[in-house]
This record gives C-alpha cells, structure tokens and sequence, in this order.
C-alpha cells in the first residue's frame, strides 16, 4: 500500500482556519476553557494520529462536508442545543394566555399545536370533528379563531412552531394576515411549519388531498415565502412519526431522506433554485432507547444527506448539504407499567439525540404517552436535558464517541442500508409512487410487525412490561376537552358565519378554485379567502373539488 | 336457533338489513360448506337470477385491482344507478396459520353505506388458485339479491389467473409500469387468460412503453380470441367510460362459459360432498379405519376399500 | 356456522386520529391465529363499520379508538347493530381507553376492552372465548 498523502494534522491545522475560526467570529465559545470534572482539558475535537484517508473521506470535520461530525464547527461549546419542550392547549383563548405567560417570562419562541378537524381541514361543526374539537390542540377554524390565538402578540418579535402539514398553506395564510392586521409586514414575521405531508400518508394520518396536488401546495409555500416571508422555516421533514409507526431506525433515515428529495425535485420542476431554499430545509428525527444506534443513526444521515444534495442536486451552497434538525424522544417506547422507568429510558434517548448532534431536542415527561403530563414531569423531562448539558460532559468536546470502533462501523452499515432502500424507492418510480402503492407503508407495517413478535416471544426485553413486572395500577388519565369548550368554538363559528360578507367568500372560494385548476401559486388566493373569514373547511372544500381526496391504501 | 337456507334465501330477496345480513350468512355457509350448493340451488329455485355480467379483475399485487375496482363501481353507479353491484375480494390465507388479512375492502370503503354496493372479502383459504367452488356459491348469492355485474377480485398469482376464465364473463388482466414483472407476466402466458389488458396508472411514465410491448405481445399471440388493450388511470378517474363501453359491447364473451360453469359447479359440489362424508366415515367407523391401515401396509388392495365406501348404505350424515 | 370455519373479524379506527400501528398489529395477531380480519383503515364512521361488519357476516367488530368520542362511537354502533337486528356481533376496543370508563362502556354492551402492553395471546384468548361464549344460529 502507498503511502497515504492525507496529513491528518495539516487538515485540522486547514480546519481550524478555514471552518472554525469565521464560526469563532459569530459566536465564541460558552467557556475560555472546557474540562472534565476532575479538571482534565477537553478539546474541541479528537482525531486519529494517523490515517489513511478515510477520516477525511468517512468522517471529514465538523461543520465541512460530508458533515458526518456535525454541521456546527464548535458543536455545542458555541451553543447548547435548543430545548424545546412543546404543549397544546385546547382553545385559543387559553392558547393566547399562555403565550402572553411565557413572553413575560423571557421566551421568545411558541409553539402552536392543533386539533385534528383543524389539521385535516373540517370546520370546527363538521359531523367528523364531533369529540375531537380542541382534543390534541387548538381548533382554528376561521381568521377570526387565529386573531383570538395572536390576541397581543408582537408578531414581528416571536418565532412561532406550526405543527400543522395538510393546512399548513391555510393556517400560515391566516397567521400572515393576522400579522398584517397588527401592522407586521410578512417580511418581518418568523417562525416554522412542518408542512410534510408526505410522511402522512407514510405514517401519521392527516392527510386531504391526494400526493400531487399536496405537493403542488408545498411548492407553493415554498415559492411564497422564499418571495414574501423570508424568515420562515417552511417545512420539516419528519422521520419522527415513521419509526413512532413501527420502522427500523435504516428506515427512518431512508424513508425521510426519500421524501426530501421528493420535496426538492417538486421545488426544483416549479422554478425554483435548489440553493434558494435548501439551506432553510429542516428535519425531525426520533431518539430511541438503543443508544449507540441512534447516535451513528444521526451520523450516517447527515453524511448520506449531504452526499446526495452534493451528488443528485449540485448544491454550490454549502449550507444547502447541512442536516439541522430536531429530535423528540420516542413516545412509542415509553411504557404506561411502571412510569418512572421512562424517565430513564428518555434520559438515555436525550443523550443519545445530543451524542448525534441534534440542533434542538423535546424530552417526553414519563406519563406523557398515556395523559396530559403533570407539572412535575413537565419539570423532570426539561431538566432531564440541563442535567445532559451542564453536568454529563458530553458537551464540551465535538462528536465525542467519533472514532469508536464500533460507532463508525454502525454508522457505515446504516447509510449503507439506508442507501439501499432509497435505491429502491427510486426503481418504484419515487416516493409517491411508493406512497400509493402501499409499499413504503408495508415495509414499516412488517417491521412493526416484527418487534411485535420479538416483545411477544420475549426475545426483545421491555422492562417492567415483559420482564421485571410489579403489580400495580396504571391509570390512565386521557384529555377530555371540556364540553363547554368545543360548543364556545363552535358558537364562535357560526357568529363568524352570520357577521361577515357571504358574497365576498362565495367570490374569494371561486377564485381559489379556479387558480387549483390552473398553475398559480396558490397562497394569495388562500390568503384572500382566509381574510374574508372563509372557513378551514370551505377552503378545503373548494380544493378539494380539483384535487380529490386522498383514499388511502 | 336453527336457521334454514330457506328462511334466509326468502330473506335474503328482500330490500333491507335483515337482508343483507341473510345474504352474508348465505355466502359464509356456501363458503364453509361449499357441498351444499346443490340445497341452496334448490331453496332458491330455478328462476333465480344469475348476475348478468361476470368481470374477473386479476393482475400481480401491486398493479392496483382494488384502487381500480374501486374506480369501475364508481363508474358503474355513475352510469346505472339502480343497478346493483357485486364484488368478491380474494386475498391469500397465510399457509403457517391458516388466517387471514383482508385489506381490498379499504380502498372501496366510499362504497361502504351504499346499499347498492355488496363486498365480499374472501381469503382463498389454501387453495394455490385462489378460487375456490365457495366463490362459485358466493357468486350465486351475488345473483340471489340481484347483482347485475360483479367483480371478482383475484390474488394475483400464477393458478388464480386461470381459475378466474372459468367464472368469468370477460377477464381483465391489470398491468402498472414500472413493475418489472408486467414483461414476466405476459410471457407466462396471461395473454391466453385476459379478454382486456388493462393498463393501469396511464398517466405515468413507461405507460407507453409497456403498451408497445403488450401490442406487441398481442400480435404474436395465436388464436382468433377477441383480445384489446385499454389505457386507465384508476387515481386520475380517467378511461373508465371507454372501458366500460367496450365491456359492455362484448357483453359476454364466452356464453358456453356459464353453462358449462353450472354443470361444473354441481359436480365439484357433489365431489365435495362425497369427499367430506368419506373422510367422516374414514375417521369414525372402525373397520373402515382398519381396513385403511391395511392397505396402507401394502396389505390389501385399494380397490375394495373403494367399493365399500361408494356404496355408502347408511352412513351417517355429516 | 361450520366449526372448523375461521372466525370473521372486522377491524378498523374511528374518529380522525391516523396512527393505526396498533391496529395493524391486532390483525396481523389474529390472522396468526387463524382468524381472518376484514381490515377497514381508519376515519371509519360507525355507519361504515356496521355496514361491512353486515355485509362480511363477522362475529365482532374491533374498534381502534384514540379519541374523546368513544363513547359517542361507541353508542352510536350498539345503536345501528340493535337496528340491524345483529346485536350477536360483538364490539371490542382497543387503543387508549381509560380504565374508568371501562365499566360504562361494558354496559353499554362492549364485550371486551384491550389496553396499551396487553400480549397476544390475551387478546387472543378472550376474544375467542367471547366469541364462542355467545350464542349463534346454526344453520
């Protein structure tokens, strides 16, 4: 073998120049300088003596290409990651409060979650949100639901987290005019929706319309915003709710990478540039209990990302290959026997999430699967993630288990296999041909299945459920918004529908309707629709003349 | 409470719940105890109608029956809305257990409170064709409570193909680019099967290039069958019209089919229940059973044993 | 009905909510079994299921429920079964279901609740013996 001509001192010497010193100028680091607790100094990064290119090929350096290490130069030394621990509140009075509580408080970030008749596009009095108004978030059927929820709020001072997917196109719509109406211009508004909606119909449910249209809808905000509201974070790609439905961690990255690309080409083929947009993609990934896993699982999606956006999509930004995301700790493995088991199984979850380089994290509370999490739990989860920050260590150095054995070869086998299935998912013609053949969804069906079998037979070892079990109680308690607040919302409603210009509606719905079945950008009409009052559900009405419904397989 | 096929074939001509409920109870006896065709036969009389249309809608998994199923009844109820539709959905038994998951019906559930609309999920319950003579009795309750077409939705592998030609009026053999297996499939000889290859998923891309090879395919075929080609979008909605004219212009294309379908359902009926009454007397009379060890050991010939059982005498009944 | 004859299950998810992992596995579980399962998807209105749990002559309707609407679901299928003259069809739940509505809903006339972390062979077991517990015509 030659003699390897990669100098693994002079690329860190080229590193800490070309990469960390500019990062160094934005923000310097939390400490002058980083040690264990016995007073031994951490550095920054720790690489092999020697190497025979690999590292540079496999691993690189943190914040350069393939990014395997992290997309930040420092790490967590510039910036611990963001603890965002969301809730919802059923109604948007109570919504409104709360954010008001918070701001006092300091926080310049809120998150809105929302109910399913909201999420899916059904009025607030539609037959099918009977017992779900106000369940698993706000009900926001009319511009009027959304003022009351901003009510105070300085919208050009807060950034604002939209779970919201099918409607994201409407609820952000509304959210522009309310600002408008506040005197914030759309320029200054900032905040994120998730708006993926192809891992709907993957894994979570709440869908509307069929892939292609819905795709059109994406485009659409994207194009809008990049014109109109530039500091908006426009989607979220999430592989959180594919492994939460059963997946294979392989498949987590793979069916979210897939989507993404999905989501690039649709931009791409309505005009816009790749570099444009990119660097404001974000994703959403889960934490699971198997902690080496997960940690290599982030790794090997931020190199197989990066690679791809470099290789398929000839990004000239190098911002435009970054993977940021998000994690939440995985619900779905949180047992309702003996809850304070799951207090350590999402301590292990978050610190395999900050291990991999999550840009910000939400801890689950130990009862969270199961009830409205009290405040007590609420506390632990958070401080769950400062005991991680402060007092484990494992932030002060960048990518701190990189180099092991074990991690670089799990990471190697995950994008290999990932690799693999997106290769697959490319024969299939694409992910929405995937999508409505019903494979993708099989794929997670089986491993689902599989795990099942495995906790079944015993073979895999829940604590506390198939083994170490103890008598004992576990009660459920489920949110049963009140009564009074589902009629509250729905006396609102139609108020709304008797106060305003019917006409006028009736114009902006016919308008909307036209421009579904033409190529125009959709966001002014829906934003014309929304600031006469139209409803969630007459807005999805009218698209859903052109669109048709999504049936599911 | 004892029913007989009688009270439930009566109840099973009316309009309502207890009619529907009747007819179901009539497909699982016919399904579970396929021998009893004769006595349902008989129960209902000879003026009971028979569907007017039998449609086979088979194809490999993947290719899309059900979506497309869906889209035909949806045209059907579009174009002859007091008509009543059948269909049988067929999905394989697991061999370990022999359970099964029917999923068809989830891409037709538009249809479910339609009282036009009569679904049946069927699993093939180890039969490796997939048609089993319950489909027949099946079939002849779809005719009972007055289908005028039926769709009979097939696995999608190898045997079934074959088996549905012999039920069905006219055989649509789907086909989806973009699946590999389209070219394997008209090489093993499912051009012989299918009345229309339909193509499915028409607006994407390689639907052109896989109807080049199915014309192609078509041209060297032998035969003077009446074979076409027609190009569908089962999301889209679209070609349904046409395919629908060029079904009912050939109306049925194999009439000596049906008759021969009649005799062939009563004998497989008889066989079946002279097969079931042996293995009860095989089990359960003791020098039957020892005569069968016998002849097992090499000790006797079969021939006897034979004799014995088809005489039949006074064996008990089932 | 024959006695060697698999049991006919229908199972599918009320009310908005999407996440039908749960439900899936309970159909896989009992085709293990031997069952077959008539698998409905979710959104399903109690209209829908009652109407194919007719028309597929099952033993018992399997509701998957994540919502606050289970016991407005709930009546409404005991409902349309009394009117269908098929009360011998049993309804069971699966899915997140507070322990104390349990009682309510068993007098209501569902036959039997499965929670979060109950094994297959339970499930299994007393959904068999419920079934065979209740009284069918023979024909």
């Amino acid at each position: 073998m030659s003699k390897s001509t990669f100098d693994i001192e002079e690329a860190r010497r080229r590193w800490e120049a070309e990469t960390v010193a500019p990062a160094l100028e934005r923000r310097e680091e939390r400490r002058a300088r980083f040690a264990t607790v016995s007073g031994l100094p951490v550095e920054r990064l720790y690489t092999p003596s020697g190497d025979d290119g690999k590292y540079a090929e496999q691993l690189g350096f943190p914040g350069e290409f393939p990014f395997t290490r992290g997309v930040q130069p420092t790490g967590y030394r510039g910036k611990l990651w963001t603890m965002r621990q969301y809730a919802g509140f059923s109604t948007a009075e109570e919504s409104n409060q709360r954010y008001r509580y918070l701001l006092e408080q300091g926080s310049t970030g809120l998150s809105v979650a929302f109910d399913l008749p909201t999420q899916i596009g059904y009025d607030s009095d539609h037959p099918l949100a009977a017992g779900e108004v106000g369940r698993v978030g706000v009900a926001i059927s009319t511009l009027a639901d959304m003022q009351v929820l901003l009510n105070d709020i300085p919208l050009d001072k807060v950034s604002t987290s939209m779970t919201i997917n099918a409607t994201a196109s409407i609820l952000l719509a509304m959210y522009i005019v309310a600002a408008q109406e506040q005197g914030v211009d759309a320029g200054q508004i900032s905040g994120t929706i998730q708006n993926d909606i192809l891992k709907e119909y993957i894994a979570r449910g709440t869908y509307r319309f069929p892939p292609r249209p819905s795709l059109r809808l994406t485009s659409d905000v994207f194009a809008y915003c990049s014109a109109n509201v530039p500091r908006w974070n426009t989607i979220s790609i999430s592989g959180y709710h594919i492994r939460e439905a059963g997946s294979t961690a392989a498949q987590e990255i793979a069916f979210t990478l897939a989507d993404a690309v999905c989501y690039i080409e649709a931009a791409c083929a309505a005009g816009l540039n790749v570099d444009d947009f990119a660097p404001r993609l974000s994703f959403f990934f889960a934490a699971h209990t198997d902690l080496l896993e997960e940690v290599a699982k982030f790794r090997a999606a931020r190199r197989l990302y990066a690679r791809i956006m470099r290789e398929r999509f000839d990004v000239q930004n190098p911002r435009s290959a970054m993977l940021r995301f998000h994690v939440q700790t995985g619900g779905v493995t949180l047992t309702a026997q003996q809850p304070q088991n799951n207090v350590v199984r999402v301590a292990l979850q978050a610190l395999a999430a900050v291990l991999g380089g999550t840009q910000s994290l939400h801890t689950n509370s130990m009862d969270e699967a199961l009830s409205l999490p009290s405040e007590d739990a609420v506390r632990v989860a958070l401080r769950t993630q400062q005991i991680i920050a402060e007092e484990s260590g494992v932030a002060n150095t960048v990518d701190p288990l990189g180099g092991s054995y074990f991690m670089e070869e799990l990471t190697d086998r995950l994008e290999a296999e990932a690799k693999v299935l997106l290769d697959k998912i490319e024969e299939r013609g694409g992910v929405v041909d995937a999508i409505e053949s019903g494979w993708m969804q099989a794929q997670i069906e089986q491993s689902a299945y599989e795990f099942g079998q495995a906790v079944e037979s015993g073979e895999r070892v829940i604590v506390g459920v198939n083994r170490y079990q103890s008598e004992g109680e576990n009660p459920i308690a489920l949110f049963q918004p009140s009564a009074e607040a589902a009629t509250k919302q729905v006396q609102r409603l139609h108020q709304v529908r008797a106060g305003r210009d019917n006409t006028r509606v009736q114009k902006t719905l016919t308008a909307l309707e036209t421009a579904a079945a033409s190529d125009d950008n959709l966001m002014p009409f829906i934003i014309e629709a929304v600031r006469a009052y139209a409803g969630i559900g007459e807005i999805c009405g009218a698209l859903q003349k052109v669109f048709g419904e999504y049936t599911p397989v | 409470m004892t029913i007989s096929l009688e009270t439930l074939v009566g109840q099973a001509r009316g309009n309502d719940a207890v009619a529907t409920r009747a007819a179901a109870k009539l497909m699982s006896v016919l399904e579970n105890e396929p021998q009893r065709l004769p006595e349902f036969l008989r129960a209902a009389g000879a003026e009971t109608p028979q569907p007017r249309l039998i449609l086979g809608i088979t194809g490999a998994p993947g290719a899309g029956k059900s979506t497309f199923s869906d889209a035909l009844i949806g045209e059907y109820r579009r174009r002859a809305p007091a008509q009543k539709i059948g269909v049988i959905a067929v999905d394989p038994s697991s061999p370990f257990s022999g359970g099964a998951v029917l999923g068809d019906r989830v891409r037709m559930m538009r249809h479910a409170t339609d009282p036009h609309v009569f679904v049946r999920s069927l699993a093939s319950r180890g039969q490796l064709g997939g048609l089993t003579l319950g489909v027949k009795g099946v079939l002849r309750v779809m005719g009972l409570i007055g289908a005028d077409v039926v769709l009979i939705e097939t696995l999608g592998v190898g045997q079934s193909e074959v088996d549905v030609a012999r039920v069905a009026d006219i055989v649509m053999v789907l086909l989806s680019p973009g699946q590999g297996d389209s070219v394997q499939l008209l090489k093993a000889g499912l051009m012989e099967v299918g009345d229309i290859i339909v193509i499915n998923k028409a607006d994407r891309a390689g639907a052109d290039e896989l109807h080049r090879q199915v014309l192609g395919a078509l041209k060297l075929q032998q035969g003077t069958a009446k074979r076409s080609v027609a190009l569908v979008s089962s999301t889209e909605k679209s070609g349904f019209e046409e395919l629908l004219n060029r079904i009912e212009d050939h109306g049925a294309l194999h009439p000596q089919r049906r008759r021969e379908n009649d005799i062939g359902d009563i004998r497989e009926a008889i066989l079946e229940a002279a097969r079931r009454r042996i293995i009860v007397r095989l089990k359960t009379e003791p020098t039957l059973h020892a005569a069968l060890e016998r002849v097992a050991r090499g000790g006797e010939d079969a021939e006897s044993l034979v004799q014995l059982l088809l005489k039949d005498g006074d064996a008990p009944s089932t | 009905m024959h006695a060697s004859s698999p049991h006919r299950i229908l199972i599918g998810k009320a009310g908005l909510d999407g996440h039908d992992r749960g439900a899936k596995y309970v159909a896989h579980i009992l085709r293990d079994a031997g069952l077959e399962v008539i698998y409905t998807g979710i959104r399903r209105t109690p209209e829908e299921l009652v109407a194919v749990a007719l028309q597929e002559d099952v033993a018992a309707i399997g509701i998957s429920l994540l919502s606050g609407a289970h016991f407005t679901v709930v009546s409404r299928v005991i409902e349309l079964l009394k009117e269908n003259d098929a009360t011998d069809i049993l309804v069971f739940l699966g899915g997140i279901v507070p322990e104390s509505d349990i009682p309510r809903l068993r007098e209501m006339g569902v036959a039997c609740v499965f929670g979060p972390g109950i094994s297959a062979r339970v499930i299994v077991e007393t959904l068999l013996d419920a079934i065979e517990k209740t009284p069918h015509s023979s024909l």
